[in-house]
């Protein structure tokens, strides 16, 4: 699905150079579910910007459905994110003045997409996560595990093969935790690829495969059996 | 999408109520002002609508002389001998009319008034289309018809079939009614001419002037320029302004005998519609594009008051950016979506002020006698596009500082907070001051050279003078030495005194003289006043050199058959004449070259000092005073103590033993002053209201923004406090932050309001003092007031506790 060839990113300013990512390789398949492990300040979130077309990479190159997107344009990254990507954030970044509904509508704004259509789509989704009643509350209703719901909610509702996924359940308590992991492991049963940066060993232990970052390079990979 | 912006907008209102509420009410207050002030422009410069022809409708003023010298640049009127002149020559256009005014005793049925009269050529109800209530166009073809309108017939007669009555002019002139008309809309320039007092009641035959004055209507006169005076001239759809001004041009240059019209340097040809606004160009005061200028930029002063707003607002929305267009929204999408929002808080300021407006504006018209109106349907395409450019210009910036924001760094709400766009927003609260201290400069600088000049009208008496107008009527001024002597014998009148006018009337009758005998080129132009030997005593004038006039001396007075008469100068003539001491003026002549002069020769036997006798923006000039019984239309009598009302009623007495056949027409010289001191005192007290608007918006908006920018530091005031700074420090740093453009804005404003004050006094021959030091004081007012609206702020955050501070980060 995705491939990143020879990656680096190199943050420059006026007095300091900073090497992000330092000739990263590595490859997602379709239906995948990695985690992306390392200190602070490794290049996870980095790896995750550019592998979420949020960012380009100063070198190397990135495959994507094997098309060479790096050196695009953020208008055309843009398009390309909207069609295939889906982010699930640790503070969930949800909009304050929107409902429930309307944050998962949002993912679906931004797509030709007739009103029905859509309206169709967030009920749907909503029932798949649990959380149509809460489907006219405001964010700061609601709890954190159910706040990160609707994240997921928004990330999937738009069908994207893709979920990046950075630190979920950062910001929620193990029982919250456990069951944003649960959502993630039944997404990807689905058939939905997922990259999840994660301090946590115990939820790494949910993907496929964990990737060790440390210093900007890919030290190691471990894979699980299924 | 449009509709969930929208959803999106009013909920951010919701959420942020009080900084709404400042946004909001800002930019109603600018949309009110700017609203009003178009209104009113654009009554002003669309009068006379009503009448079917007004396209096709010119009035012929005129440029004054370079050496003219009566205080304004432009005649709205011109000389009732042109009319005939292009009657004669242009046979292209549809018609032309003169209309002139004067006062008259008009006696219908038992009553007598003093009412102005407006004498016109038939042709007039060719040109306007009034609507008739009885009798028709032809209302002037008959020399002793009378027009009146319904106001005039319903005051007099309690009702409007007035047709054939009677209406006798000066108890010996007899007219009869031969139209009623509907008055003329109040949006119209016969309702308008402020100076004089032109009102419409009263239209009689031009012709009828023949019988009343002695006088040539078939050719006019080369003699008077006055207010109101009015040519008009009605051309075919074919022809137009410009065609019009060319033969104007051809007549001046070959038809005006060469010794008259020497006041004029031109003919003017305007539209009908300038006729309304006409008095403010005579005077040199723009006072119509001025309310338009002030009023964009109180709406410019609430835009950007808006602009500073929403950028620090928009601030603590990146992170919903940045989730949008990590959604896929583009830079345009998201544009579009701020813009929405611009538009919507515009909208609604905008309802606000047309409801602000529905208030106003009958107060308003109530206040100043017009017809003011909120035409929703004409005006409608006006406001919406005015709504729209204010919501897209006060927008366009906070939008595009927001959109541009980086989606990594706003998710990872790394965006140096209030650091984006704070060299704008500290321009814009510079820009914002600088138009406000401005104003508040310039509102200063007029109050106080208004103050000047009410002070310097205090050479003369006035408060201590009544006077008697309209004296100058034949079947009154040989009584007038009868009612002069019963009055002074009044307890507490302390002298009567007759003239051609009194001090304040914005009269320049003007007599050309010159000091050498038969020498033209030599002559000089004196103000000319009338005056019984009283006068002096009057009005205090004291006497620098030589003598008084004396009724008792034949050549004091002048008569028919005077050749040489004696007279006084002023100072400012002795000098003009080439004296240095006034005392070098006496027993020297001064000459007439004029062949229809009946007095040759004037001797000078006395000299008074140079006063601004006619006061206000006029300069001071070389006056001649002369005793000319005949001449002398109002009297001045002067009341020393006792009650002022006991007074005017012991003089009403008098009056009615001595002159009982005509009503008296008396009024405190006060009443003179205040009606030309007055529209000195409007114009400062819009100016005010205007610089009041402007300041309230940037002081409203630097409280909101102070308010905004203290949240963002919230954190850094937390961790200044835990590091030992006290709440003066805090209190002086947040002050600290706005104060710098509010003192780069000073160094604009004062200055500019330096120059355009300049204009303004040049108006004026007493002037106040240098303005530097007022302006110095207004700047310094300025900064204070910014310092209040800061430091209660600035205080209650310095005050609070920092763990709450941190603990909220």
């Amino acid at each position: 699905m995705l491939k990143l060839h020879n990656m680096y990113k190199v943050y420059s300013t006026d007095e300091v150079e900073t090497v992000a990512l330092n000739g990263v390789n590595l490859e997602i398949e379709q239906g995948d579910f990695v985690a992306i492990m390392g200190p602070s300040g490794c290049g996870k979130s980095t790896l995750l910007n550019i592998v979420g077309m949020l960012d380009n990479a100063s070198e190397g190159d990135y495959f994507f459905f094997d098309e060479n997107i790096a050196g695009y344009s953020e208008s055309q990254r843009s398009e390309i994110r909207k069609q295939n990507v889906g982010f699930i954030f640790q503070n969930f970044n949800l909009i304050e003045e929107l409902s429930v509904a309307e944050n998962i509508e949002l993912a679906l704004l931004y797509h030709d997409m007739p009103s029905a259509e859509r309206k169709k789509r967030v009920a749907n989704v909503m029932d798949r996560m649990g959380i149509a009643h809460r489907a006219k509350h405001m964010p700061g209703q609601l709890s954190g595990g159910q706040q990160q719901r609707v994240a997921v909610a928004r990330a999937v509702v738009g069908d994207q093969p893709l979920i990046l996924a950075d630190e979920p359940t950062g910001n929620l308590d193990s029982v919250h935790g456990q069951e944003v992991m649960e959502l993630l492991r039944s997404l990807n049963k689905e058939g939905t690829t997922i990259v999840m940066v994660t301090h946590s060993p115990a939820h790494a232990d949910y993907a496929h495969r964990t990737v060790n970052l440390f210093d900007g390079h890919i030290v190691t990979e471990n894979t699980r059996a299924a | 999408m449009l509709w969930n912006n929208i959803i999106v907008a009013l909920r951010n209102l919701r959420k942020n109520k009080a900084f709404a509420a400042i946004n909001i009410s800002g930019l109603a207050i600018g949309l009110t002002i700017y609203v009003f002030g178009g209104l009113l422009v654009e009554y002003e410069n669309t009068h006379d609508r009503s009448f079917a022809n007004v396209d096709r409708i010119y009035t012929i003023g005129g440029t004054a002389a370079p050496d003219l010298n009566v205080g304004v640049d432009k005649f709205n009127s011109t000389f009732m001998a042109v009319a005939p002149l292009i009657k004669a020559e242009l046979t292209d256009i549809d018609a032309v009319a003169r209309t002139r005014n004067n006062e008259y005793l008009l006696t219908m049925g038992p009553d007598s008034f003093y009412e102005g009269v407006r004498f016109a050529d038939p042709e007039l109800l060719t040109i306007f289309d009034f609507i008739y209530l009885h009798g028709d166009s032809t209302a002037l073809d008959d020399p002793t018809g009378l027009l009146i309108t319904e106001t005039t017939a319903i005051k007099y007669f309690g009702r409007t079939d007035v047709i054939g009555e009677v209406v006798t002019f000066d108890n010996e002139f007899d007219f009869s009614i031969t139209a009623v008309i509907e008055d003329p809309p109040l949006n119209s320039h016969f309702n308008s001419l402020i100076i004089a007092d032109q009102g419409f009641g009263v239209v009689a035959p031009f012709r009828a002037l023949n019988t009343l004055r002695d006088y040539d209507a078939d050719v006019g006169d080369w003699n008077n320029l006055s207010l109101g005076d009015m040519t008009y001239v009605m051309l075919p759809e074919s022809l137009d302004q410009a065609w019009l001004q060319t033969q104007a041009n051809r007549i001046f240059d070959t038809l005006v005998p060469e010794d008259e019209g020497e006041a004029l340097a031109s003919f003017d040809v305007h539209p009908l519609s300038y006729a309304n606004v006409a008095i403010w160009d005579m005077i040199g005061m723009p006072v119509i594009s001025t309310i338009a200028l002030l009023s964009m930029l109180v709406l410019l002063v609430a835009c950007v008051n808006y602009t500073n707003l929403a950028t620090a607002q928009s601030l603590g929305r990146t992170r919903e950016v940045g989730m949008r267009k990590t959604m896929g929204a583009t830079q345009t999408q998201l544009l579009t979506q701020f813009l929405v929002e611009s538009l919507v808080i515009a909208a609604i300021a905008m309802v606000f002020a047309i409801a602000i407006l529905e208030i106003i504006i009958p107060l308003f018209n109530n206040a100043a006698n017009k017809n003011l109106t909120l035409d929703y349907v004409a005006t409608m395409p006006w406001l919406l596009l005015t709504t729209a450019l204010v919501g897209l210009f006060a927008g366009v910036y906070p939008a595009w500082l927001i959109t541009k924001t980086n989606p990594i760094e706003a998710l990872r709400d790394i965006a140096r907070k209030g650091k984006k766009g704070s060299l704008v927003r500290s321009f814009m609260i510079g820009a914002q001051f600088a138009i406000s201290a401005f104003m508040l400069a310039m509102v200063t600088i007029v109050f106080l050279q208004n103050e000047k000049v009410k002070e310097a009208s205090y050479i003369f008496p006035r408060s201590e003078i009544y006077t008697l107008d309209r004296l100058n009527v034949e079947g009154i001024s040989d009584r007038l030495e009868t009612l002069r002597h019963e009055l002074e014998a009044l307890p507490n009148v302390d002298t009567v005194a007759y003239s051609s006018q009194v001090p304040y009337e914005q009269n320049n009758s003007q007599n050309s003289l010159t000091p050498v005998p038969g020498d033209e080129a030599a002559n000089i132009i004196f103000m000319n006043m009338r005056m019984s030997p009283e006068f002096l005593d009057a009005y205090d004038i004291p006497l620098l050199e030589g003598r008084n006039l004396s009724r008792d001396i034949t050549n004091d007075v002048r008569a028919e058959e005077t050749e040489s008469l004696n007279i006084l100068i002023n100072e400012m003539s002795a000098a003009k004449m080439g004296f240095d001491k006034p005392i070098d003026a006496l027993n020297q002549r001064l000459y007439s070259t004029s062949e229809e002069a009946t007095v040759r020769e004037y001797v000078i036997v006395g000299v008074v000092p140079t006063q601004n006798i006619v006061g206000f923006f006029n300069e001071e000039k070389p006056w001649i005073f002369q005793y000319s019984p005949t001449s002398l239309r109002i009297g001045s009598v002067r009341i020393t103590g006792g009650n002022m009302m006991d007074s005017v009623e012991s003089i009403e007495d008098v009056w009615d033993r001595v002159i009982p056949d005509y009503p008296m027409q008396g009024s405190f010289l006060d009443e003179t002053f205040d009606g030309v001191y007055n529209v000195l005192k409007y114009m400062n007290l819009a100016l005010g209201i205007f610089a009041f608007v402007a300041m309230s918006l940037a002081l409203i908006g630097l409280f909101g923004l102070a308010a905004f920018m203290a949240t963002q530091r919230t954190k850094e005031i937390g961790v200044r406090k835990v590091l030992g700074a006290s709440a003066t420090q805090i209190a002086r740093l947040l002050v600290w932050q706005f104060s710098t453009p509010v003192l780069w804005a000073l160094l604009v404003a004062l200055p500019g309001a330096y120059f355009a004050t300049q204009g303004y006094l040049n108006f004026f021959a007493d002037r106040i003092e240098s303005p530097i030091p007022i302006l110095i004081i207004s700047g310094l007012l300025a900064v204070m007031l910014a310092w209040l609206t800061i430091a209660g702020h600035a205080i209650r955050i310095a005050r609070s506790n920092p763990i709450l501070a941190l603990r909220y980060e």
